[in-house]
């Protein structure tokens, strides 16, 4: 009787806790979804070479987290941008690591996602059904190359300066639209105040925008399609079976209804 | 390969990941952990090394460069155009094609060749064969790739600007370029220069070659050999004797874009009236 009367409690108890998950659940959808994300099967031989892309996650992360923080604190006007980044630089509390981490994040984000890119060419993981989810790799890489020459300005030194001027000159000479965007970058006769401006925006509101949308993107492509195992497996997903194990298997067996239903029986 | 080889081949991988796959959660989430924590570990390390073997000073590098360089300030003429690395392959496509034949093919054509050939990469390469042994056009494609990004990111971060010690090569230039002769020669026959006297011609040379000297014209441009060759500025040795004449100098230092559309350099509008004439006269006598 008492154990019975427990486990009485005991459900009670658990009911009050789920609760607010079943309500999500119910409205959404949500829980089932990220259960279905987090259970949901990968090649067996799956290993480190395929943590690149979550590596570069990683690092996108970082820069978001701490381009917020720098977002409080920097000041986008010539008259003063300088002063705060030294001032975050040299005085905020850990204002030093959060500025070092963004700007060597933005190196290591780089070279993570050529890497990644390296891995996938080399994995052959472009091909069908994967291609579209290749092209939009290669938008995220040239948002992040944009991202990394708004950013260059911002400290607003000699350095960034001058390899802004010479940056917008090299946009300039682009046949048809390069002048337009030059001088849409510029927004005045002289890098100042307006181009300052121009690039904070950019650099923080538009094209990470954009990066977070192409991200999820192909993140859910990745989770739907599915990665690919290694090429040099013997155990890899969707290898070609030699004859006796093909027969095994009952593949090579002629179907009642020829291709017809042929999306739905293989799973079976 | 056929569309329903394809489609087949897919359903079979899906099939495989199924039966004999396993969890997401935990064991790649594992993997994935492990790898984020070294990049983050990795982030702050680089971090801490460039912030503590740097000083408050500007332009004070520790291991990994400055905190920042001094205040960005356009009126100043001694500057290095760099990119942050990784754009130094680009910087240094621009010492290979030179102004003004073929340096948009460095600033656009290369890159925008390069850009259509990585999308077109799943609609070029349409087989199924993975394994690399039996990939060899893939395999020295990309290490042919590697290779040529890696070297001019290399060379782009290794190249050296001229500008450092520049004035003591002035009287130099002067007696073997013949500079004062070809001054007094522009000025005889400049329309520009009309009123100025031949006797000013030294005068003239001397400050236009100490104003080349120290407004970073050497970071890009050649002159008798000195300098370096950067975004595809054009040799100026013999700047003279492309008929440009000296109004045409002073307008092209003004806005180098209204006399050349499409150069890549820099605007050296705060040089006086004077400075800009000097410097013109400079470029017109090299011949």
């Amino acid at each position: 009787m008492a154990a019975r009367a427990r486990s009485a409690r005991q459900q009670q108890i658990e009911q009050l806790l789920l609760a607010p998950i079943n309500w999500i659940e119910e409205r959404s959808g949500l829980v089932s979804a990220t259960k279905r994300f987090l259970f949901r099967k990968v090649p067996r031989d799956v290993s480190w070479a395929q943590t690149l892309g979550s590596a570069t996650l990683t690092a996108f992360l970082v820069q978001l987290a701490t381009g917020v923080i720098l977002a409080m604190y920097y000041r986008p006007d010539p008259a003063t941008a300088y002063a705060s980044i030294q001032h975050i630089t040299n005085d905020l509390t850990w204002g030093w690591l959060v500025r070092g981490m963004h700007r060597w994040g933005a190196s290591v984000f780089i070279i993570l996602m050529f890497l990644h890119l390296g891995r996938v060419f080399l994995f052959g993981a472009y091909r069908y059904p994967r291609e579209l989810n290749w092209l939009i790799g290669v938008l995220i890489l040239v948002l992040s190359l944009l991202e990394g020459f708004t950013g260059y300005l911002l400290p607003w030194d000699q350095t960034s300066y001058w390899a802004t001027v010479v940056g917008i000159n090299i946009n300039g000479t682009a046949p048809i639209l390069g002048p337009f965007i030059a001088d849409f970058l510029k927004g005045g006769a002289e890098i100042g105040t307006e181009t300052l401006a121009r690039f904070y925006s950019l650099h923080m509101l538009l094209i990470p925008g954009g990066l977070i949308a192409l991200i999820g993107l192909h993140l859910y492509l990745v989770t739907r399609l599915g990665v690919v195992s290694p090429p040099w497996s013997k155990e890899a997903a969707g290898r070609e079976r030699d004859e006796v194990e093909t027969r095994k298997r009952g593949l090579v067996e002629p179907r009642p209804r020829g291709n017809a239903n042929r999306n739905g029986s293989d799973q079976a | 390969m056929s569309t329903s080889r394809k489609r087949e081949e897919f359903a079979r991988y899906k099939a495989d990941v199924k039966n004999e796959g396993k969890s997401f959660f935990p064991y790649a989430v594992f993997h994935d952990a492990v790898m984020s924590l070294v990049v983050v570990g990795v982030i702050i390390g680089l971090a801490s090394i460039w912030y503590f073997t740097s000083g408050e000073e500007p332009g004070d590098a520790g291991i990994l460069g400055p905190r920042y360089t001094d205040e960005a300030d356009p009126s100043s003429i001694g500057f290095v155009p760099r990119p942050d690395w990784y754009f130094f392959f680009l910087f240094y496509l621009l010492r290979i094609f030179k102004w003004p034949e073929s340096v948009i093919l460095g600033t656009v054509g290369i890159p925008t060749i390069a850009l259509v050939l990585l999308l077109a990469v799943p609609f070029i390469d349409r087989g199924r064969e993975r394994r690399l042994l039996r990939r060899p056009v893939a395999v020295v494609a990309s290490l042919l790739v590697i290779a040529s990004l890696g070297i001019l990111t290399w060379k782009g971060a290794t190249a050296k600007e001229g500008a450092i010690g520049a004035e003591a090569a002035i009287p130099g230039w002067i007696e073997r370029g013949n500079l004062v002769e070809g001054a007094e020669g522009v000025i005889a026959t400049d329309p520009a220069l009309a009123g100025v006297s031949p006797e000013q011609a030294g005068q003239l040379v001397l400050e236009g070659a100490e104003l080349f000297a120290q407004s970073a014209c050497l970071d890009c441009h050649l002159f008798q050999g000195a300098g370096s060759e950067n975004l595809g500025a054009p040799d100026l040795t013999e700047e003279g004797l492309r008929g440009r004449g000296v109004q045409w100098q002073i307008d092209h230092l003004r806005d180098p874009q209204s006399t050349t559309p499409g150069s890549l350099m820099p605007s050296f509008g705060s040089l006086s009236e004077e400075q800009l004439r000097a410097l013109s006269v400079f470029l017109e006598s090299a011949r």
